[in-house]
């Protein structure tokens, strides 16, 4: 009797211990399969932050760079543009950026102007509206326009449901976009010469 | 017979009671008792007994790695061969899936011949086991279909020229030969048709035949039982449960037993992953590190080793060697009608077919190449007819007389001669061995019915040979 | 069954009497797969001198920092003009141009090192050999041969580094038929020194082969290292699972 509970005991420590073993065997080849999955260095690379140089780009105009298959704008405000920011304060959902779209708005750029302190007038955006990932049209000539409000200032409008968004890529109340336009991390290697996708901290 | 279900008592567990639910929906349990957990099989297996398990893990292997292999292979001429390599450096372990399927390719084949060595020793294709024995044959047919299809995808030089060698064989055949090859590749030489198509093949038509012959070949073996290597029929001594005396259930003991002989396998299957994936050139070819070049044949086209024993037979057939082959038609007609018991109707058809080939043998008959390809093909068909060729009274290797065993090694030393040879570039004297070979592996098929029935046999015993361990 | 393993073991070492690989003998490549400073030395010549005409298109710039090279060493010292570091190594090489200009495109050597093997040698080998068996010959259309590969179509790109040296051949008879004669290779000759002596040429090549060879197949020790693990920890598995079987078959009488 004492002879079968040692048997049967050696052998279920042998069962643990083996099923132990076979499944570490298991997990690290189905970890290594599933990583397969993960993006590949071809992706990670069409991935890496993207060189704007933006030494012609004049005030009111419109750049398009491509960072990791998005369009980005980046607009050089005027000051009338700039100052149609205070207006639109109110009549925007987040004007603080409390609630982003897919990237929060980096630490190091104002709430009111989305942009690095030091080069205030650039609006660097990903231009994909925040509802169902259209891309919006700029719609920069102020005053009444079809779709538009009488007082308009300047901003984007969102072809495929409508919504519209200030010079700043900010959201107006009640549209079917929940969220603000994404900023992407950036920084400026010189005053023209901008990285897309990477800033003090390292790369996004 | 209305809907029956167990009730269970209220406080069973309830994994019992979800199972209970699902067996009287599904016979869950049945099956897994049939088929494996109260599947008596013989208790004298041994090691070349493990070969059957191995065979399903790798076609597992095969298939998983495929699956994954899949989502970065790109099966267009111009992109495939750099996919291979996308997947080698670029997709995260994407190497390890890679070598894993070359390397598994190879090791299915080197597990099939085991498997099959296995039943040329101790008879399993024997009645009654002569389904398993013919669903097993369609099974290596598919494989090598498999492998031929799926070695064309990384488009090396070695892919193409292979592919188009094999393709053009089917050129050999009379009058409709070119056209069929034209068919078969889809445009004038192998290119992006042939490969797509091939792509369907290896991917998914094959691997689905691939899986119902495998169960069809399990399904006829469970309904006879295994054979074993003393040859004896288990079922043919009960105990008073009804249970073979020389059997013992599949679970738990071939359960761990086979578990076992899975680790030992991985771990030369990984001393081959991890340390030596191209094997010397042979599981990975360097020509196929080049991409495929339709204008530029390399010097030296082989197929892959596990085709070279038959490829080599193909090779030995030139014209000169068809004057043996006459001659060795002509004295097996002879020998069946001095020397077998077959029907009258049969000996004539025989001696007919021998007669044809013979005439169209002759310098103004069909040409070498032909006979080399139906040489070819009949070298892997005839391995269907064992179970009708084997005419011993016995069924192991165990019993029949010692010179049998000399019959069996010779036979395994010319496969291998001959896939040794089909690897080499060829030469004069090695094209004599091969032909010489060619003659041997006929021989041992073809006399088969007499050599087998030959000699003093031993006394089977009763009770299997099993030492407890 | 002693029998069949007998028969098994002799058949198995029949192979090694395989004839030996015929042609011009080659070389063993030193074996500098570890070392650092050779690989990254390897790399600088393969990119200064082979990518003009070769491509590596299947290698990306980024994955030289395998070599300990940081993201800005590899684009101070190894990109070539225009190119980022998270480029793969293409060409500007029309294949159009290179074979009007070689005859043949040049192929691409993202897996050369591989593709080199034979009976003969190992891809390394073949690689380290032809590259220092050029000699001068007026005859072919760049000026050079090769006794690796004969009638080559690239040039000596090396040339100033290991110098100008000529082949001389001695007229024997042909061994298979002899009434004929062929010419049979004696020695390299020195026509005009390079910048560097036999021995550091050599040494510098055996960088660039251990380059060609790493640059074959990036994740040669990453495989290795992890196999050694796999290799134990499969072996324990193995043992257990051997107990564990007996656990269960000393029952059965």
């Amino acid at each position: 009797m004492s002879n079968e509970k040692q048997v049967d005991s050696g052998r279920r420590g042998l069962l643990v211990a083996t099923c132990a073993a076979g499944g570490v065997v298991g997990l690290s080849a189905t970890g290594a399969f599933v990583s397969t999955f993960q993006p590949s260095e071809r992706a990670k690379a069409g991935g890496a932050p993207v060189e704007v140089d933006i030494s012609t780009l004049k005030p009111g105009e419109m750049t398009t760079a491509e960072w990791r298959g998005k369009p980005v704008w980046i607009l050089k405000r005027t000051p009338e543009m700039m100052a149609s920011l205070k207006a639109t304060q109110s009549e925007v959902a987040d004007p603080d950026s409390a609630k982003p779209y897919t990237m929060p708005l980096p630490e190091y750029c104002e709430k009111q102007s989305r942009a690095r302190k030091e080069h205030e007038d650039v609006l660097i955006a990903v231009g994909i509206c925040s509802h169902l990932g259209c891309s919006p049209s700029k719609k920069f000539t102020p005053g009444a326009q079809p779709s538009l409000p009488d007082n308009w200032a300047g901003g984007f409008l969102c072809p495929c449901h409508g919504s519209t968004f200030d010079l700043s890529g900010r959201v107006f109340k009640n549209k079917p976009a929940p969220q603000n336009l994404d900023v992407p991390r950036h920084m400026y290697i010189s005053d023209t010469k901008i990285v897309i996708g990477k800033d003090e901290k390292g790369e996004a | 017979m209305a809907f029956v279900e167990k009730k269970l008592p209220a406080d069973a567990p309830v994994i019992d009671k979800a199972l209970n639910w699902v067996d009287s929906r599904f016979p869950l349990t049945k099956l897994w008792n049939d088929q494996w957990g109260q599947y008596y099989a013989p208790k004298n297996f041994n090691f070349w007994y493990i070969f059957g398990s191995l065979a399903m893990l790798v076609l597992v292997i095969q298939i998983v790695t495929g699956i994954f292999l899949v989502m970065n292979y790109k099966p267009d001429a111009g992109l495939a061969f750099t996919s291979v390599e996308f997947i080698m450096r670029e997709v995260p372990w994407g190497w390890l899936i890679r070598y894993m399927h070359s390397t598994g390719a190879s090791a299915f084949f080197i597990i099939i011949y085991l498997h099959m060595a296995r039943a040329l020793m101790y008879g399993s294709y024997r009645k009654p086991r002569e389904l398993v024995w013919l669903f097993g044959f369609a099974i290596f047919l598919c494989l090598m279909a498999e492998a031929f299809f799926g070695y064309l995808l990384p488009w090396g030089q070695m892919s193409y020229w292979g592919a188009q060698v094999i393709v053009n064989l089917f050129g050999a055949i009379p009058v409709i030969g070119p056209d069929l090859s034209l068919w078969i590749r889809g445009d004038y030489v192998v290119s992006d048709a042939t490969l797509n198509r091939f792509f369907s093949f290896h991917v998914i038509a094959i691997p689905l035949v691939l899986l119902g012959l495998v169960v069809a070949h399990l399904i006829a073996l469970h309904e006879v039982g295994s054979n074993n290597p003393d040859g004896i029929e288990i079922k043919e001594n009960l105990d008073a449960n009804g249970h073979p005396v020389d059997g013992v259930p599949s679970h738990p003991y071939y359960t761990f037993h086979d578990i076992f002989g899975v680790t030992v396998f991985l771990i030369l299957f990984s001393a081959v992953v991890f340390f030596a994936p191209e094997m010397g050139g042979y599981f990975l070819e360097s020509n196929n590190f080049i991409p495929a070049d339709s204008l530029k044949t390399p010097l030296h086209i082989a197929p892959t080793w596990y085709f070279t024993p038959f490829y080599s037979i193909l090779r030995a057939t030139t014209s000169d060697f068809l004057y043996i082959v006459q001659a060795g038609i002509a004295a097996y007609v002879v020998l069946i009608y001095l020397k077998s018991s077959l029907p009258a109707l049969i000996k004539a058809a025989i001696a007919g077919i021998g007669l044809v080939m013979i005439v169209g043998m002759m310098p103004f008959g069909l040409d070498a190449k032909f006979w080399g390809v139906v040489l070819f093909g009949s070298s892997v068909m005839i391995l269907a007819g064992m179970p009708w060729l084997d005419q011993s009274p016995v069924k192991s290797i165990r019993y029949r007389p010692d010179w049998h065993k000399i019959v069996l090694v010779v036979f395994g030393i010319t496969f291998m001669t001959l896939g040794y040879l089909g690897v080499q570039p060829p030469s004069p004297t090695r094209n004599l061995i091969a032909q010489v070979s060619a003659v041997l592996y006929f021989a041992f098929f073809l006399l088969m019915p007499w050599w087998s029935a030959m000699g003093t046999f031993k006394p089977v015993p009763k009770r299997v040979t099993f030492k407890p361990h | 069954m002693k029998f069949i393993k007998t028969i098994i073991a002799t058949l198995v070492l029949l192979p090694a009497l395989a004839l030996a690989g015929e042609g011009y003998p080659l070389d063993h490549a030193p074996d500098r797969s570890n070392n650092m400073a050779a690989l990254q030395n390897g790399a600088k010549l393969f990119v200064n001198y082979c990518l003009n005409c070769h491509a590596a298109a299947s290698m990306r710039y980024s994955r030289l920092a395998d070599l300990g090279l940081t993201e800005d060493q590899i684009r101070a010292n190894l990109l070539l003009s225009g190119d980022k570091v998270g480029d793969l190594m293409t060409r500007t090489l029309s294949v159009k141009d290179a074979k009007a200009w070689f005859g043949v495109s040049p192929p691409d050597l993202s897996v050369i090192a591989r593709a080199k093997a034979s009976e003969s040698g190992t891809g390394p080998d073949w690689l380290y050999t032809y590259l220092r068996s050029y000699y001068k010959d007026d005859t072919r259309p760049t000026g050079w041969n090769n006794m690796v590969f004969p009638n080559v179509g690239m040039p000596h790109v090396l040339w100033e580094l290991q110098g100008v040296r000529g082949a001389e051949f001695e007229e024997v008879e042909d061994e298979n038929d002899h009434s004929k004669k062929t010419l049979e290779f004696k020695k390299f000759t020195t026509i005009t020194p390079g910048k560097l002596t036999a021995a550091e040429y050599d040494s510098n090549v055996a960088d660039l082969v251990a380059y060609l060879n790493w640059m074959g197949e990036p994740e040669q020790s990453t495989r290795k290292r992890l196999g050694v693990w796999v290799l134990i920890w499969l072996s324990l598995l193995s043992v257990l699972a051997w107990r564990l079987n007996a656990s269960y078959w000393k029952e059965v009488k």
